[in-house]
């Protein structure tokens, strides 16, 4: 299941709100009873709300990946044990944190790599077959968010989970399960068992969700229309000017895409009660490549820097290594395929030059060059990601650069000017303009004079959100085709 | 020391004046967002768009396979987000919507339209996999059993029967009305063009599926020999004529590949110009707008031009009963969902001969659920012409209800000539005008025959033989086979 669909829309949240606020109601009920007793109060203060988070995670999860399920809940089991086993007081069991390692990296080299293997195999001229192992939906996320549970229980920074019930709602829970943030443990380990859900949740939460919403339907999936136009089809008649509208479309898209899942799961949680940290920080507005991906997925980069960056040596040792190896693992992260590899050392690379170079000089170079700077090597580190086939992306670096089937067509300005106000819309949304009016929503609340610009501001904030609920909604109908980009990693 | 789960989100206290905000904002996005779940749930679901001309998704059947390879769950989301009530309402809306993305310089708007489509004239191995335009119907009416209606037809497409003619018999099963199961997606084409409220579909055609195409005419004429006249006919379409510079780039030349297959036919095939009187009228209603057929003026033309060739006599168009559905919107608009099309719908017009007498003969092939033909029904009498009502979006098959027949027409037209007609569903439009011209008229549509051609022809006695197709057909490498098999298959005795 995918969030922007209407089933999930209309029938599945729905459903997970009502069964949500009754279990609500009898956790009240369950603490209130314990509290009149002899007892303390339970250290789960949440157990039917947890149990229905759970069902309904289960039945999400199971609705895309009805087989595959089996392997999540069994990679859990592992985890918990793991957890368990490293867990024992003052003294951390190395051993059993390196077994949980291996048997997540094992999982995952397994469903997501076995393929990349042999087939990289078979082309050196080996007699393997590749293995044709489907891609579990979310395996990139979860087994992701099961490393950093078991990391830091080793680390000291997190008790290990006594609760099955509770690791299992950590990494199965339904709002970042297929498509990230990946969720540390520790961001909301005491939210599992203890969590207040206020009305400013609700309503900040289900207007973020809106917002991602309308990020995916109204601008990701229009702007894949123009990308795939143009990256899609036959290379050999493709002019410069599509080559630049096609791949200018799909940086846009894989934002929206990826930063509207982000931003639909925060909200969720937020609903539900748990405070996800941001995964996107306006990425396009970037100076330097090292800013774009302090900005860009940081629940995956902070993964690499805390787990794999900083236990390598970070910049006390090897610094330029250790560069490379995080970029290296970034790039496999992102798919079974060597040009996601390219892709991740080509940043990795770019990241290295820039902490000799442009880092230094930062404050001589006026911005506007390092935007324009920063813009360039994004889009092309996009072309890498996009292009899986090797022919197809040399042709394409080459017709980008002009050797195209000439320079512009009638095609490439009807899609420009049919497309116009989408591409300018889809620009506009990359700045952060959204916090500015965030600032003067909140400054408006606690003004004593600001009764008339909170009103204004309301009225501009529902007609905002039905604006995007009705659009979203509009155009999903009879919309089947609609997976997000970043389910496929 | 243990660590503690301390909560790492601490939320600043709201004022009043935020809760207020926040509760004005909540309790008017959830009524919305209520208002739209409930009107999901209570309003009946669409089971029949007529604007794509498809059945809607049905609800999955559940079981283990289906399950467990996940089809019965994606199933679920499909039917749900396909089958919303008043669907076809709400796509429009989309559709409008979607028209903000932008602008139309010069009213063009170019739709399905890939890159790298540019015409290549020159001769390439024809294929059989032509492309398909990606926003056609997905899935066309396919079986009588398969329409969500209690008697069979979708309810959106049934003709008017209350305004059909006295003897109607006639009632159109869904399999007739699949007709339009159109041959414009399986043919060579390279996308739509809007321009201003006229949709063009842009040929793609070459020159050597155009040589094959005059050689299986040519293996006709040779096997039927000459008291048998053979003509060719090859209609241009819309977008040859009504093509801006900027648009015709993208086509290819009708006019060449027309005369690719004149050059190739042999010298006792009789070729017909259907170029050049519709060249000469584009200023009148020749083709239709918002559909990739041409209009029955346009048909009235190249028909006086094959009588002249054939000579035989020619009934003017005074001598007929000019009819007309309204604000009719054809395919090119379930093809390109261009609300422009859609917000211009235009007459459809038709002519009734008054001047002779006839009656029309069907037998309608039974078809299975991926359209192949598994019978034929009994033979029955009904008019030629089928009344729809206005707005409605099959009116093209006003002629004969569709391609999925043989028709004969027998009139009392005493010049002692019978005519065959093999066609595409540009044909259906033809022989009315040819009433007055030939005793018997058989029309035969490309995709469904059932005999083998030649013994067809010798049997019945047919004097004439017509391949009237249209430029995108002719050019296509499927539409030479399935003539190529006419002359080889044996009769399946239906």
């Amino acid at each position: 299941m995918v969030f922007s669909d209407l089933f999930f829309l209309y029938i599945f949240i729905p459903a997970v709100m009502l069964c949500y606020a009754l279990a609500r109601c009898a956790d009240s009920a369950y603490v209130k009873s314990m509290g009149s007793g002899h007892y303390s109060a339970p250290a789960n203060t949440m157990p039917y709300s947890n149990a229905v988070l759970i069902i309904f995670s289960l039945i999400f999860y199971a609705w895309g990946e009805p087989t595959y399920i089996a392997l999540m809940i069994i990679s859990i089991i592992i985890n918990y044990i793991a957890g368990l086993c490293i867990d024992r007081g003052r003294r951390k069991s190395k051993a059993a944190l390196i077994v949980g390692i291996v048997i997540n990296i094992g999982l995952i080299g397994v469903f997501k790599y076995a393929n990349l293997i042999m087939e990289t195999l078979g082309f050196m001229g080996l007699p393997v077959e590749s293995p044709g192992i489907a891609l579990p939906i979310g395996i990139s996320f979860y087994t992701f968010q099961a490393l950093s549970y078991l990391v830091d229980v080793y680390r000291g920074e997190v008790c290990a989970q006594r609760s099955f019930a509770a690791l299992l709602l950590y990494i199965s829970m339904f709002p970042q399960l297929i498509a990230g943030p990946i969720v540390r443990y520790s961001t909301i380990a005491a939210e599992i068992n203890n969590r207040r859900i206020t009305f400013e949740d609700i309503s900040e939460g289900s207007f973020r969700f809106l917002t991602g919403l309308g990020k995916k339907v109204i601008l990701a999936n229009e702007l894949s229309e123009i990308s795939s136009k143009f990256l899609d089809g036959n290379l050999d008649s493709l002019t410069t000017g599509g080559a630049w509208l096609g791949i200018a479309a799909y940086t846009l898209q894989i934002y929206f895409d990826f930063s509207g899942y982000s931003d639909m799961a925060i909200g969720m949680g937020r609903c539900l009660g748990f405070h996800f940290n941001d995964n996107f920080k306006y990425p396009y507005i970037s100076c330097t490549i090292t800013e774009f991906w302090r900005r860009w997925h940081i629940s995956l980069s902070s993964f690499f820097r805390d787990y794999v960056y900083i236990p390598l040596g970070g910049n006390r040792k090897h610094q330029p290594l250790n560069i490379l190896v995080v970029w290296f693992l970034t790039g496999l992260w992102h798919g079974a395929s060597w040009n996601f590899v390219l892709w991740g050392l080509y940043f990795g690379a770019i990241v290295l030059l820039e902490k000799y170079t442009i880092l230094k000089t930062r404050d001589k170079i006026p911005s506007f060059f390092l935007h324009i700077y920063s813009l360039f090597l994004i889009i092309f580190g996009w072309v890498i990601f996009y292009f899986e086939d090797f022919s197809r992306l040399g042709q394409f670096i080459r017709i980008l650069f002009g050797g195209g089937a000439g320079a512009w067509d009638i095609v490439v300005q009807n899609e420009l000017f049919g497309s116009i106000w989408l591409l300018l819309a889809a620009v506009i949304c990359c700045l952060p303009i959204a916090p500015c009016i965030q600032k003067l929503y909140d400054r408006a609340g606690r003004a004593p004079d600001g009764a008339g610009a909170a009103a204004f501001l309301t009225f501009s904030k529902i007609v905002c959100a039905f604006a995007l609920l009705a659009a979203s909604t509009l155009l999903l109908i009879g919309n089947t085709t609609n997976a997000f980009l970043y389910t496929r990693f | 020391m243990k660590p503690k789960n301390e909560k790492k989100y601490k939320a600043p206290k709201p004022t009043k004046r935020q809760r207020a905000m926040n509760a004005a904002y909540l309790a008017t996005i959830l009524v919305a967002f209520e208002a739209v779940g409930l009107s999901m749930l209570i309003f009946p679901r669409s089971t029949y768009s007529e604007s794509e001309r498809r059945e809607l998704e049905k609800f999955p059947e559940l079981t283990a396979k289906s399950y467990f390879e996940g089809d019965f769950t994606e199933g679920i989301s499909s039917w749900f987000s396909d089958t919303v009530p008043y669907r076809d309402n709400l796509t429009e809306m989309s559709v409008a919507l979607r028209e903000l993305s932008g602008f139309r310089q010069d009213g063009i708007r170019l739709h399905n339209v890939n890159v790298g489509s540019k015409p290549d004239d020159t001769p390439s191995t024809p294929s059989t996999a032509a492309p398909k335009p990606s926003t056609t119907p997905t899935a066309p009416v396919t079986s009588a059993n398969s329409s969500g209606s209690p008697n069979g037809n979708p309810p959106s497409s049934e003709p008017d029967d209350t305004s059909a003619p006295a003897n109607g018999n006639h009632e159109i099963d869904p399999i007739q009305q699949q007709i339009y199961n159109d041959d414009a997606v399986n043919i060579t084409n390279n996308g739509i063009a809007v321009v201003g409220t006229r949709a063009l579909m842009l040929y793609g055609g070459n020159l050597s599926v155009s040589e094959s195409y005059a050689g299986v005419i040519n293996k006709f004429k040779e096997a039927l020999g000459a008291d048998v006249n053979v003509y060719s006919m090859v209609i241009p379409t819309s977008c040859e004529f009504y093509s801006p510079p900027a648009v015709r780039e993208l086509c290819g030349s009708q006019l060449d590949n027309i005369n690719c297959v004149i050059d190739n036919l042999r010298e006792d095939v009789k070729a017909v110009d259907a170029y050049t009187p519709l060249a000469e009228h584009t200023d009148e209603e020749i083709f239709l707008r918002t559909d990739h057929h041409w209009a029955h003026l346009g048909a009235y033309y190249t028909a006086k031009e094959f009588a002249a060739v054939a000579g035989v006599p020619f009934a003017d168009i005074s001598e007929y009963e000019k009819r007309v559905v309204h604000d009719y919107v054809g395919t090119m608009y379930a093809y390109s969902e261009d609300i422009v099309l859609k917000n211009n719908p235009e007459e459809f017009y038709y002519y009734v001969p008054t001047h002779v007498n006839y009656t029309a003969t069907y037998t309608n092939y039974i078809l299975n659920e991926d359209g192949a033909i598994v019978g034929a029904e009994q033979p029955f009498e009904a008019d030629f012409f089928i009344k729809y009502p206005d707005g409605n979006s099959m009116a093209y098959c006003t002629f004969m209800g569709g391609d999925a027949k043989i028709v004969r027409v027998n009139s009392d037209a005493g010049t002692g000539r019978k005519l065959i007609i093999f066609k595409d569903s540009y044909g259906n439009a033809i022989p009315s005008w040819l009433f007055g011209s030939f005793d018997e008229i058989h029309v035969v549509d490309y995709r469904y025959f059932t005999h083998n051609a030649i013994e067809y022809i010798k049997s019945n006695g047919i004097t004439d033989v017509l391949f009237a197709n249209n430029a995108f057909g002719a050019a296509t490498a499927s539409t030479v086979t399935r003539y190529e098999n006419f002359i080889a298959q044996n009769d399946r005795g239906f």
